[in-house]
């Protein structure tokens, strides 16, 4: 019943900001896409129901595609705000080394009761997981360099970044993990996780104060002429150097464990041994995030979306014992839960799914 | 011998001269009593030296006096000062040396580093300057070849470069 009025709610915001937003977007010369990748399916359930929501969508002027964001809600204006000023304090950032690539601007306006923030939409020859796993390799570990490039130590870098990306400190990371922690209970473990990180807070902090992007997945970046755009400025945040490969080898570990792999191994062999330690630690973080992100997903769904949920903790559950005992998960646990999912997913968030990585 | 390094940066930063700090700090352990007084809250290890970390998220003012102090602790029974040029090591070198008679020597490390008129005066009391850094090391990449003949040039790089400081320093007055 929860599924079907979350569904339901969402469905009703979404054909309410749709007809607001037509004649607006009409008016300013861009039209909408028939197809709208990022409305349907599991949408819903990926961000919060009560506040802080906006659409995103495809559009067009004079043939060219756009990413379109927009929202009338005050959670949803701050967050398009949010990504805007993120991207206006990267550009001129006095302490990173290399320079980011993303999106051009190409309208941010406030009309009625809308914000609506326009940027260009990146063609790119191929996605990200369509490439050659020694191309994603390279593709990746470029972005990350690029991100780890901007590292802010001192009082005044601490002061130009706090106010706009915020930072995660080490007493932060485990604050938030004993919280997960208490959450997932009773349907996930997460006590060792929590106490690893309550154990090497020092190594936590050590690798703080690097910008990195909370959500570094496939559908997040787009890539053109051998470079990474980094898209959602709003996950970009100063903590851990390695929360953002984190987020990409966990998710790799499902979709491609050769290039998870050939990433934990890059560290081990050119960095401190510090260093792998550090990205253990975030891969367990970020893993004991996602379990309890799916928790959070039980009493809000039923039937098959219900199970899939349980399948997905089951799952990600069992990469979190892998990693914290430096093994990997064996080919059969993944084919096995990947079939479960495909049986359990719905045509319109398989139809989602279709190039969304 | 007993070296003290002094710089404003060190891994975890990522920046240069970082990288060649902490390489030079472990291959000079090997031989001598190294201790290296560095800018940053939790720097990486290095065997069998001494690290002396300043904490950069201070004022200005409160960060340049620890980083003095420290210096002075660790340079007062040394034979050999060895530091990286940049105002922020500049400044407390040029205070401590009024105070001790270690000779110093500026390794100009950091090409993005502003010149200061520290910088100018500390020049004159230098026992020497060095130029030259080894290369970085080369990267091993999971999908291409051990990349052998560069790992060997950087080791031979690293060892003509730790010979001539070594010389450097028992000459330097």
């Amino acid at each position: 019943m929860q599924n079907n009025t979350g569904q339901n709610r969402w469905g009703e915001y979404r054909e309410r900001e749709l007809a607001g937003l037509r004649p607006i977007l009409k008016e300013l010369g861009f039209e909408l896409a028939a197809d709208q990748p990022h409305l349907g399916g599991e949408r819903h359930l990926t961000r919060p129901l009560g506040s802080g929501r906006k659409l995103v969508l495809v559009g067009r002027r004079d043939g060219a595609r756009v990413i379109i964001k927009a929202s009338s809600e005050a959670g949803g204006i701050k967050e398009i705000e949010h990504e805007r000023t993120c991207r206006e304090i990267l550009e001129r950032i006095s302490f990173a080394y290399q320079t980011f690539l993303s999106p051009k601007e190409l309208l941010f306006v406030c009309r009625g009761a809308y914000t609506i923030l326009i940027t260009e939409f990146i063609e790119q020859e191929r996605p990200f997981v369509e490439r050659p796993v020694e191309e994603q390799f390279a593709l990746a570990l470029k972005a990350f360099k690029a991100q780890e490039s901007a590292h802010a130590t001192t009082y005044a870098h601490a002061r130009i970044i706090k106010n706009t990306f915020g930072e995660m400190r080490a007493a932060g990371y485990v604050k938030k993990i004993k919280r997960y922690t208490q959450e997932a209970k009773p349907h996930a473990a997460l006590g060792e996780a929590c106490n690893f990180l309550s154990h090497n807070m020092q190594t936590l902090e050590q690798y703080g104060g690097f910008l990195t992007h909370w959500d570094f997945t496939p559908q997040n970046i787009r890539v053109r002429g051998g470079d990474i755009y980094l898209l959602d400025h709003s996950s970009l945040h100063f903590g851990n150097k390695y929360e953002g490969w984190a987020r990409l080898i966990n998710f790799m570990a499902l979709y491609n464990p050769p290039l998870a792999g050939a990433l934990v191994q890059y560290v081990r062999d050119n960095r401190a041994p510090e260093e792998s330690l550090a990205l253990k630690l975030m891969r367990v973080y970020r893993l004991a995030e996602l379990v309890r992100y799916y928790v959070g997903w039980l009493p809000n769904t039923e039937d098959n979306l219900n199970e899939l949920a349980k399948a997905r903790i089951a799952f990600w559950s069992e990469v979190l014992r892998a990693v914290l005992g430096d093994q990997e998960v064996p080919a059969a646990v993944i084919e096995s839960y990947k079939q479960k999912r495909d049986s359990l997913r719905s045509e319109e968030e398989k139809l989602r799914q279709v190039g969304l990585h | 011998m007993k070296i003290v390094l002094a710089s404003a940066l060190f891994p975890p930063d990522i920046a240069s001269p970082a990288p060649y700090v902490k390489e030079l700090t472990r291959r000079l352990a090997g031989a001598h009593e190294v201790a290296a007084v560095v800018y940053g809250s939790f720097p990486e290890r290095v065997e069998g030296a001494r690290i002396v970390a300043v904490s950069k998220r201070r004022p200005l003012p409160l960060r340049l006096i620890s980083f003095t102090l420290a210096l002075w602790r660790a340079a007062r029974h040394a034979d050999i000062l060895y530091i990286e040029n940049g105002a922020s090591v500049e400044l407390p070198a040029l205070l401590i040396k009024w105070l001790v008679r270690t000779p110093l020597i500026i390794h100009f490390g950091d090409p993005a580093a502003k010149k200061y008129f520290s910088q100018k005066m500390l020049l004159r009391r230098a026992a020497g300057t060095i130029t030259e850094s080894p290369p970085g090391r080369p990267e091993i990449l999971p999908f291409a070849p051990r990349p052998e003949a560069a790992l060997a040039a950087y080791e031979q790089s690293w060892s003509g470069h730790v010979r001539m400081l070594e010389e450097k320093f028992a000459h330097a007055k």
